[in-house]
């Protein structure tokens, strides 16, 4: 009984949470799916990547910090050398996911007349699951409030088990992101999504870079 | 001598009467009265009195010089290239006298204690969407004025207008305007025609980023023209980075770029709201056209569009691109008068000078609204110095 008590906490925690995170993830998961191809299919296929890295990620978080006791109360200094080695490898991979953006193009993005995508080449995988594996052990505000119920449980198992739940319950929230592969195609949109992930991994990586020198980045 | 047959012009339009010009001119001496404050009972002191009177015939007479020669573009750029000068003239005087600074401490923005800016607007979809809240940096509107009214005002001009804000109504734009407007021809003419993409990028990225932050993520990072209006107070090392990438994009975007290529590089290459105001050139009912029984394919309009709007492949369809900003430039310089305002759902050149004329009116009024009274302040604390 009390663990499906558990679950119903999780799966509303997650559900009411949701928000915050697509707010989250919102900034790596849209113009890396604006370079997949158009489609329903491809866009499930980065999703349920995204989002079982994701799940990869929250697990192994929450294994490591049970384990030396930090799952809610992490300490300032090393919450934020993690957040910055996070953010840091976000940026690269953003940065990389970019440029391998521009292969999807069949004739070269110069080319002023629209273009069609092509194959993938596995790289929606690759990049999908890096990004969904890094976003995963994010510190962002519903994954930290999921810790520190989690840690208030008996076991290990349970906290693992609330935390998946959790994360059933923010998953939801993502579903409507399959349609952005109702929107066609052409050079403009690739442009675009491949510009505004430069630009979104060079704010991480500015972030990251302050955070690991130990600059706070708010409340200045 | 085949190039030259094939641009020869037709003959260009004569001037209209001064008498009809002054008639059409009437209703926007009037508006311009009004929006200065000129009703009954109002009082002035005698310096913005000055101002004020000097401005409604400023915009009134640049309306005049409209209707009588035919032409908009260089009209347009004067009142545009002023508003662009004295708008930071005015504002920086005012934050200089309430506040003693132009460094805006961080509270002070998340207080909404600084002035209203549109540029934030786009990024307050999705965050109040999700979560209902507004991430404004600053005061939208006093009690009388509130959010609703504003964005409604602004919705109702984009709605008539499409993108012709940022021609009409932009404080910002003017100043790399003048900038471009300064050298006799471009040093760099060869453009590659994918930075076109880069306001849709900085506008997605923004948006993302802006939901993500719970910030205006433009306004504290990326926006140029903070170099010429309020800042974030440098009191760290984060602060300190924020102003020198505020500075470096203004001089780049604003100053360099604009002067080397002669076109307005920011508002073509960066400006995110300017993209999010392309969109609503779908639905506004003014456009540009070329006719095509006319149209010699000189590209003359597409060298003279100060926003890089015209493309080989538009002007081969007969129309702008998206980020027509319903300038005149292209209008004014085409030689066969191939290139004309248009209403949608008529056909192309279907009375061209009535549609320039209903375009003009709601634009002027635009204009008169937002750029005089901003001009009629800045021309204020120059006299205030004066006297």
């Amino acid at each position: 009984m009390a663990v499906f008590a558990s679950c119903g906490e999780a799966l509303a925690l997650g559900l009411a949470s949701g928000p915050a995170c697509i707010a989250a993830c919102g900034p790596i998961v849209v113009p890396s799916l604006l370079t997949e191809r158009a489609g329903l299919r491809p866009h499930l296929r980065y999703l349920s990547v995204f989002l079982a890295t994701r799940l990869l990620g929250y697990m192994f978080f929450a294994v490591v910090a049970w384990e030396l006791g930090a799952l809610a109360s992490m300490l300032p200094a090393p919450r934020l050398l993690m957040m910055g080695v996070v953010y840091v490898l976000l940026a690269g991979v953003l940065l990389w996911y970019a440029y391998a953006a521009r292969r999807s193009c069949v004739q070269p993005c110069a080319d002023s007349k629209l273009v069609q995508i092509g194959e993938n080449r596995n790289r929606g995988i690759a990049g999908a699951a890096s990004l969904g594996f890094l976003t995963g052990l994010n510190l962002c505000p519903p994954f930290v409030a999921a810790g520190i119920r989690a840690a208030q449980l008996g076991s290990m198992a349970a906290a693992m088990l609330f935390f998946a739940v959790f994360f059933l319950g923010t998953s939801v929230w993502f579903v409507p992101f399959i349609s952005l592969g109702g929107i066609t195609r052409n050079q403009a949109v690739l442009t675009v999504a491949r510009m505004a992930m430069a630009l979104i991994a060079l704010y991480y990586l500015s972030m990251g870079i302050a955070m690991l020198l130990g600059k706070k980045t708010y409340g200045y | 001598m085949a190039t030259d047959a094939r641009i020869l012009p037709l003959a260009r339009p004569s001037p209209r009467g001064i008498g009809r010009s002054l008639l059409l001119t009437l209703p926007i001496f009037i508006w311009s009265l009004l929006m200065m404050g000129f009703r009954p009972g109002a009082k002035f002191d005698p310096v913005s009195s000055i101002a004020a009177i000097l401005t409604a015939l400023f915009m009134t007479m640049l309306f005049f010089m409209m209707m009588r020669s035919r032409s908009t573009y260089r009209w347009r750029r004067i009142f545009f290239v002023s508003l662009g000068i004295l708008f930071p003239i005015g504002f920086i005087h005012n934050l200089l006298v309430m506040r003693g600074t132009m460094g805006i401490p961080i509270e002070e923005m998340i207080a909404g204690r600084t002035p209203f800016c549109f540029m934030p607007i786009p990024l307050l979809i999705l965050p109040a969407a999700l979560t209902r809240t507004l991430v404004f940096p600053g005061s939208i509107g006093s009690a009388s004025q509130g959010i609703a009214g504003m964005v409604g005002l602004w919705l109702a001009l984009t709605l008539v207008m499409g993108k012709g804000w940022c021609s009409y109504a932009c404080f910002f734009g003017g100043i790399e305007e003048g900038v471009a407007a300064i050298p006799s021809r471009a040093k760099i003419r060869k453009l590659d025609p994918r930075w076109r993409y880069l306001p849709w990028a900085v506008l997605l990225a923004m948006v993302l980023l802006s939901l993500a932050l719970f910030e205006p993520a433009y306004c504290m990072w990326l926006c140029p023209f903070k170099a010429v209006s309020e800042y974030v107070a440098a009191r760290n090392t984060i602060g300190l980075i924020q102003n020198i990438i505020f500075i470096t994009l203004f001089a780049g975007l604003v100053v360099v770029l604009p002067f080397l290529t002669k076109k307005r590089t920011q508002c073509s290459w960066f400006c995110p709201f300017g993209a999010f105001q392309s969109i609503f050139n779908k639905i506004s009912i003014f456009e540009m056209k070329i006719d095509q029984s006319r149209c010699k394919p000189c590209l003359l309009c597409q060298n003279a569009c100060p926003n890089l709007s015209l493309s080989k492949e538009s002007v081969a369809r007969g129309e702008t691109l998206l980020s027509c900003m319903k300038c005149g430039a292209c209008v004014d310089v085409c030689p066969r008068q191939a290139v004309v305002w248009h209403i949608k759902g008529t056909q192309i050149a279907w009375k061209p000078e009535r549609a320039r004329l209903m375009f003009l009116y709601s634009a002027w009024a635009l204009a008169i609204m937002f750029g005089g009274t901003i001009i009629a302040g800045g021309v204020y604390t120059i006299l205030h110095f004066i006297v």
